[in-house]
């Protein structure tokens, strides 16, 4: 699904990523955990095709694809989703008008057929409910007036509408209480299937008692400093990252 | 400055509005009551007085006429030639249409609803309709306004328009502004419009402005509304892209009467919209909003006064301008609030978006207070494009372009939701999405 290979990146003058290699294959969940400042970030927005980025070495296969010759539309239509760390507010958009404008582009671009309306409303009707979000949200621009955890909970609305077939989150637990994080894990868990993977990022392990991940990777000084399975969080959650900083990083 | 040189700077401006002027006597032997022809010769007067603005006059300082002075436009008093077959088609189905053409009534091409008289200018003032003269003499401080003295030193064509008291005009009027023009000759048009409304009438005007060519339109419009009249009056500023408009646009409102101005501005060269809305007695609503779209070098000029005599008014300013290449958007907006006018509430808002580094934007909102009690505010701003929003929707599947005009659409959106008639709304939206797409 996803390969990346010895990635390097450089962020306002400075190497951020230096050399990055992670594989991921379908229907896995892959986690990656490091400290604040590491790069996980950078990394996501990497994938999704963000601009201000100098890629200076390395290569990422998405689906057999040259991920890092595409523009950002191009890779969500080839099926790449980020749940941002910070959600954009976009004032002025609705966020139905967004969620509809977006499903469409999608369709459109995989030669679909665009959702009739009544088709699209009980979709996000559907999914609203899953989630456990207020309708009045709809109306609202764009993430505008919602609180954080309103904002996680309207990044993993998008996902379960668009369907993506990897999912990026970055660190969509940070402020969430113990009832948003179960709810935001059960929306990723219901998505889950054999052909869909996912790439967790967090600060923290708590996320992971609810998202079973089959790999994780500790992400410092650039790179990916360790792989395991699911103990591997746990071990981070007592010791903490000592031993992995770098410049410029923090517990 | 010594009184000489006072004097000689006095001399030369003079010499310099002549040219302006030249074709003025013209009119001299067309036939017209003695009043007309001393309103002329007034408007002629002060004209020669100051000539046409430069960027050194309060007001004008962000809009520079001297490109009109390399161009020798000519005023004409034959009937306009002209191919009917290249008028554009009404802006909507539902409508009745009164067409102008180069400033000259076209009765024949024109349809009128019951309940509403329409006469050329000239004709209304041979057969005295009752007001004309009073109106159109009390035209207010010419000295302060150069090319409503210009304009009034040529005053001979355009209409008079009638709304009967107490009618209520279903149908949408489309009053249709044609202009045409090339540049070996580029005519001068001068068009005088009179919108009366009586008590208790209500009156939906789509007023387009377009042509082609080079031209210059210099018109001046003015409005009575009665006690308890609506009218919405949605203009489309969609003139020639080599053509320059200044259109000057006066309105007095009485009691409980309501006002909805809206103006779309796409076309021109350079381009001044002037509105003074005077809310003269108690209870009345008055709200003009627009929306700019510049490209090239366009200069568009919006220069908003809403002057509140009478109490518990309201006023409303909401303009949006797009930006791009190397144009500018002017905004400036006044609200005038007389010792009389207590209990005023007014608004005004102007925000540009700029889609390049060479497009520029100029805001001067302006209060002017003297009533203790009243409620107003302004705000005026400018910015770009939001990248990280842009890159948020592109994030999600929808291209760039689409994302851009999303934003757009989104930003224009706040002075656009003020267009109360849907189906309006509907053609504004159709030519902001053209405008986007070119
Ligand atoms: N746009 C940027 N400009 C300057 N520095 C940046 C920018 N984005 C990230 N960085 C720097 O890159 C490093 C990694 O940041 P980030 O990827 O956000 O880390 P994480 O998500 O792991 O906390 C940090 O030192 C951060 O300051
Ligand atoms: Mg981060």
């Amino acid at each position: 699904m996803l390969n990346i290979e010895n990635l390097h990146v450089t962020v306002a003058g400075r190497e951020v990523l230096k050399g990055i290699n992670l594989s991921i294959e379908a229907g896995k969940v892959h986690a990656i955990m490091g400290p604040n400042g590491s790069g996980k970030s950078t990394l996501s927005y990497v994938l999704a095709g963000r601009e201000g980025y100098d890629i200076t070495g390395g290569k990422v296969a998405f689906m057999g694809q040259d991920l890092l010759q595409m523009a950002p539309e191009d890779r969500a239509s080839a099926g790449l989703f980020l749940a941002f760390q910070y959600p954009v507010e976009i004032p002025g958009v609705s966020t139905t008008t967004f969620l509809k404008t977006a499903i469409n582009a999608l369709r459109k671009k995989r030669g679909e057929k665009e959702l009739e309306p009544v088709q699209f409303l009980k979709l996000q009707k559907e999914k609203l409910t899953q989630l456990g979000m207020d309708p009045e949200m709809l109306k609202r621009g764009v993430n505008v007036g919602f609180s954080g955890g309103e904002k996680k909970r309207n990044e993993v609305l998008q996902m379960a509408m668009l369907e993506p077939k990897l999912a990026i989150l970055d660190e969509t637990d940070s402020g969430l209480d113990i009832d948003a994080l179960k709810t935001v894990a059960e929306g990723v868990n219901n998505l889950r299937s054999p052909t869909r993977s996912f790439l967790i990022i967090t600060h923290y392990q708590r996320l992971l008692n609810y998202i079973k991940p089959d790999v994780v990777h500790v992400l410092a000084r650039g790179k990916i400093q360790k792989t395991g399975g699911p103990e591997l969080a746990l071990l981070l959650e007592e010791q903490g990252y000592a031993g992995f900083y770098g410049d410029g990083e923090a517990a | 400055m010594s009184p000489t040189a006072n004097f000689m700077q006095k001399e030369q401006t003079v010499a310099a509005a002549l040219p302006w002027l030249a074709d003025a006597a013209l009119l001299e032997k067309q036939k017209s009551p003695p009043w007309l022809r001393a309103l002329r010769e007034t408007g002629a007067e002060q004209f020669a007085q100051t000539g046409l603005p430069t960027t050194a006059r309060e007001g004008w300082q962000h809009t520079n006429l001297r490109p009109l002075t390399s161009i020798k436009f000519h005023y004409s008093t034959e009937a306009v030639k002209f191919d009917a077959r290249k008028l554009p088609q009404k802006l909507l189905e539902q409508s009745d249409c009164i067409v102008l053409v180069n400033g000259q009534y076209q009765p024949h091409l024109s349809t009128i609803p019951d309940g509403i008289t329409v006469m050329s200018l000239m004709e209304a003032a041979e057969k005295k309709v009752e007001g004309l003269e009073e109106y159109i003499v009390s035209l207010g401080d010419l000295q302060e306004a150069p090319l409503k003295a210009l304009n009034t030193a040529y005053v001979r064509d355009g209409i008079v328009l009638k709304v009967q008291a107490g009618k209520e005009i279903r149908r949408p009027l489309e009053i249709l502004l044609y202009n045409t023009g090339n540049s070996s000759h580029a005519p001068a048009i001068y068009p005088r419009i009179l919108y009366c409304l009586g008590d208790n009438s209500t009156l939906t005007l789509l007023e387009r402005h377009t042509g082609e060519g080079v031209y210059l339109a210099n018109s001046y419009t003015g409005v009575v509304q009665e006690s308890s009249s609506c009218l919405k009056m949605y203009k489309f500023e969609e003139e020639s892209c080599a053509a320059y408009h200044f259109s000057f646009f006066s309105l007095q409102q009485h009691k409980d009467s309501i006002f909805e101005g809206f103006s779309c501005a796409t076309g021109g060269q350079v381009v001044r919209e002037e509105y003074q809305n005077q809310l003269i007695d108690s209870g009345i609503s008055s709200s003009l909003n627009g929306v700019y779209l510049l490209q090239g070098r366009q200069s568009h000029d919006f220069a908003v006064l809403m002057d509140h005599f009478g109490p518990d008014g309201k006023s409303a300013q909401h303009f949006r301008g797009v930006i791009d290449d190397q144009a500018r958007a002017i905004f400036q907006g006044k609200i005038h609030v007389r010792r009389s006018a207590q209990k005023t509430d007014g608004h005004q808002s102007g925000r540009a978006l700029l889609l390049s580094d060479q497009a520029e934007a100029d805001f001067k909102p302006e209060l002017e207070i003297y009533a203790d009690d009243v409620k107003c505010g302004h705000d005026a701003a400018s910015g770009h494009l939001d990248e990280a929003a842009l890159f948020y929707l592109q994030s999600r599947g929808i291209s760039k372009a689409e994302a851009r005009a999303l934003l757009i659409q989104s930003f224009l959106n706040a002075a656009l939701e003020h267009v109360t008639f849907a189906p309006v709304k509907k053609v504004y939206e159709e030519r902001i999405r053209l405008w986007l797409a070119r």
